[in-house]
């Protein structure tokens, strides 16, 4: 039985082998491309500074850190002042935050029977926006970052300007999402579902409606993505290491789908809030995952906890910035005299993000983008699935199959790039 | 030098580059009887979507002065005297019998969230509450099977007089297989021929729409287009930009509800009351780049004080938009108020000729000559490399004369 699934950001077609009345397997497709690695081959380095924010409307700002951050990866003794590496680091934050609320409201609510409530999505998400908009000059697709810094000046009333926008999205997280304030604090699930908020009213469902333990896959998380919040490294069944390298990761081509699949030490990996909060070690996550293991509440929960904590941690880091910093070092060398290679990987709202470049006498010729909804929807055999295709083995029916595919939050647009 | 700053201020200040904002009485005497007939007669016809802007407002908590502010702002956006406010609030509230059909192509969906983060919660509610998006992936409730029947019917039921808009180039190489959608992998290029045939015009959001954008970029791939290249026999309006701005968005929606027709367009469909002026023209910088004050490296003291971009490679005279004045979600700011230069989003193949920090003086573009034309419709590049020219001169001796300062 084939299904389409829409409101992903695009679009992708599900094929359901039942048996038994039960989920067998499923063949995920996407069907469109737009090739955006063959048309940054044989450009200038710098103008894929400008052309990738646009791989995706949705997480674009990912991407340009990610670009900016495999530009640099060329140099070896380039210098970015902590001022510049602490705006970029915001922005991407702000952008996560924006994500996980649209992804509430917008798609999550509506899939369990709620009204989708879109002004509720565009409030929290247009204050993130404007943050961004002050160092980056507009949302989606700036460009503001560049080899060596960042463009913008910014001053003490920018400064006091992003407070507020903070300020205001805290609020609106404890007016609706979850109307306690020790929300960033609480250590055990059992509080938040005796809490009161969007959140709380949604885990208390699940529960209802007996979806608790739906959704589990392979307990196997990554995140490479390292900044002054978020760690690098691997969880398998809360056992984790931080020694990883990005060596290991391999892409490979499918013959039915414009996606590539994409693995760790040839093993599928699910990355996202909840491998980030696995990793970081969220009490709050943790007891949720101990009690209810990777599925669709954990899912959930961690995508909703990440805001909180990306609010508060932005809090501090806009308070430790100096602006007597510079915001740009000129690099040693002009990038149209290299000849190297440079990779880098950031956490965008989904999971991990890589870029991969080559520059040949100072030309792009290679480059790669790995996404995060390849990570989590490679589409593996039946022996051998992706993280998705096994979280939804065994359900009867396919609603419940759509709930567990999009607590993923599938982001169609960057995979077809 | 004095001279050059003349010809410099002539050239800028030419007639033809500006689109006409005071075409006298008489003009706008019968523009607005035009309206009022016209929205007399929408007042007549059912709604399309059973939302209205007052029972919105009255939700959010907002007053009727909220919505009238909102409304002398939408009316200068659309280059039009004060006294069509009442007439811009009263299409407002008729923005619900015109019906919106909105199809997602090979797009990153940039523009859809650029609208969904549009300006200050009044326009939002026009846009999201009571403008009737008939059919938006994103958006709307169905999905699946069910929003092609929903795309369907509000085809048939608004046969000859929804709008079409849509977000995303059309890949045609290798038969368009690059892009397909639905159960049926309908190819893009068939989806919107379909959708835009009984439309009463079509709108293409963003430089993918227009001009088929990044994924047109060289060497093109997926044989990427603008819908300009696959419809024809319709009326199509262009809001290139990347993203699309939301005001002009909604300010050629309103135009429509306005009067029926599609708004005065340049030579590449923009427009004009969005697309008739140059960023260069109303940039908060310009004083700086008359003065000879330019950013000469990033991070340097001019940079620091907001000097003028045009060295560092920015496009803002060779740019039709209207960002320097309506600048971006919400009005907070803009790319070159963050000091980054324009990158020429809205002009065709910005993506290959005009990215990055590529000052227009060391690239090997050349325009087709023609020197500077009477009007907009026929501007195009002839002024384009005759300010780049001009500018040029300028900038060099700018720089002489801050170097001899120095010396002195």
């Amino acid at each position: 039985m084939i299904k389409l699934i829409e409101k992903i950001e695009g679009e992708a077609k599900l094929n359901f082998n039942f048996k038994d009345n039960k989920i067998d397997f499923v063949d995920i497709k996407f069907m469109s491309t737009r090739n955006i690695e063959n048309i940054l081959r044989g450009k200038s380095p710098l103008d894929a500074l400008v052309i990738n924010p646009r791989v995706c409307g949705i997480c674009g700002h990912a991407h340009l850190i990610a670009t900016v951050g495999a530009l640099e990866d060329c140099y070896d003794d380039l210098k970015i002042s902590n001022k510049a590496k602490t705006i970029r680091e915001l922005t991407l934050n702000f952008e996560l935050i924006q994500n996980h609320f649209k992804w509430f409201y917008l798609t999550m609510l509506p899939l369990f029977g709620h009204k989708q409530q879109v002004l509720k999505a565009t409030y929290p998400s247009q204050l993130m926006a404007k943050a961004i908009a002050l160092f980056g000059g507009q949302y989606p697709h700036t460009s503001y970052a560049i080899v060596g810094g960042v463009v913008c000046e910014i001053t003490e009333m920018d400064k006091i300007k992003l407070q507020h926008l903070i300020t205001e999205t805290i609020k609106f997280v404890e007016d609706n999402l979850v109307k306690s304030e020790n929300f960033s604090v609480c250590k055990n699930i059992d509080n938040v579902f005796k809490m009161e908020g969007d959140l709380p009213n949604l885990l208390r469902q699940i529960k209802e409606e007996k979806l608790l333990e739906r959704g589990k896959s392979y307990d196997r998380f990554i995140a490479f993505g390292a900044n002054s919040y978020f760690k690098k490294g691997k969880s398998l069944k809360t056992r984790v290491s931080h020694a990883i390298s990005l060596n290991y990761v391999k892409e490979s081509e499918i013959p039915s789908s414009f996606a590539k699949n994409v693995s760790y030490k040839e093993k599928y990996y699910e990355v996202g809030p909840l491998s980030r909060a696995m990793i970081n070690k969220i009490p709050l996550v943790i007891d949720a995952h101990r009690k209810y293991g990777d599925s669709i509440l954990s899912r959930i929960l961690a995508r909703v906890c990440e805001i909180s904590q990306l609010l508060e941690h932005s809090k501090k880091l806009i308070q430790a910035l100096d602006l007597s910093e510079p915001s740009f070092i000129e690099p040693p060398v002009d990038i149209s005299q290299l000849n190297a290679s440079g990779c880098s990987a950031v956490e965008a709202a989904r999971g991990t993000l890589i870029h991969k470049v080559e520059i040949e006498n100072g030309v792009i010729k290679n480059y790669e983008i790995i996404t995060p909804t390849q990570w989590n929807l490679s589409g593996g055999t039946k022996d051998k699935q992706g993280v998705s295709q096994k979280a939804m083995i065994g359900l009867s029916d396919i609603k419940t199959a759509e709930l567990v595919f999009k607590s993923f939050d599938v982001c169609s647009v960057c995979t077809t790039h | 030098m004095i001279e050059k700053r003349e010809a410099l201020a002539k050239m800028f200040s030419a007639k033809g580059s500006k689109i006409n904002t005071n075409r006298g009485a008489e003009y706008y005497d019968s523009l607005m009887q035009t309206m009022t007939k016209r929205l007399a007669e929408l007042e007549q016809t059912p709604a399309a979507s059973k939302a209205s802007i007052e029972s919105v407002l009255e939700a959010e908590g907002l007053t009727r002065r909220d919505f009238m502010k909102w409304a002398s702002a939408a009316c200068a956006a659309l280059m039009l005297p004060s006294n069509f406010t009442p007439l811009i609030a009263q299409a407002a509230v008729l923005m619900n019998r015109v019906p919106v059909i909105w199809i997602e192509l090979q797009d990153c969906a940039g523009n859809s969230e650029a609208i969904l983060r549009s300006d200050a919660p009044t326009i939002d509610e026009l846009i999201l509450e009571t403008i009737s998006l008939e059919f938006n992936e994103t958006l709307m409730a169905a999905a699946g099977h069910a929003a092609e029947a929903h795309l369907e019917e509000a085809m048939h039921t608004f046969k000859g007089k929804y709008l079409c808009v849509v977000e995303g180039a059309i890949p045609l190489a290798m038969n368009g297989l690059y892009g397909t959608m639905g159960a049926k992998a309908e190819t893009y290029k068939d989806h919107l021929i379909r959708v835009a045939k009984d439309s009463a015009a079509v709108v293409a959001v963003g430089t993918c729409a227009t001009f088929g954008g990044v994924p047109a970029a060289s060497p093109n791939p997926t044989g990427a287009v603008g819908v300009q290249d696959v419809v024809k026999g319709k009326a199509i309006i262009n809001i290139p930009a990347c993203p699309a701005n939301p005001a002009n968005i909604t300010g050629t929606i309103l135009h429509f509800v306005l009067t029926g027709q599609v708004p005065e367009l340049d030579h590449l469909n923009r427009p004009k009351f969005a697309f008739g002026y140059r960023i260069h023209d109303n940039c908060e910088r310009r004083a700086h780049f008359d003065a000879g004050e330019f950013v000469e490296e990033w991070g340097d003291k001019g940079a620091q004080n907001n000097f003028c971009l045009y060295k560092m490679g920015c496009k803002g005279p060779m740019t039709f938009n209207n960002c320097s004045i309506v600048r971006y979600n919400s009005g907070t700011n803009w790319p070159i108020g963050a000091g980054h230069g324009c990158i020429g989003c809205s002009e065709p193949q910005f993506w290959d000729k005009y990215a990055q920090e590529r000052p227009m003086s060391d690239t090997h573009f050349k325009a087709p000559t023609g020197g500077v034309e009477k009007t907009v419709d026929q501007f195009g590049l002839g002024l384009i490399t005759a300010a780049g020219i001009g500018i040029g001169i300028h900038a060099v001796a700018s720089l002489v004369a801050a170097k001899k300062e120095g010396d002195e």
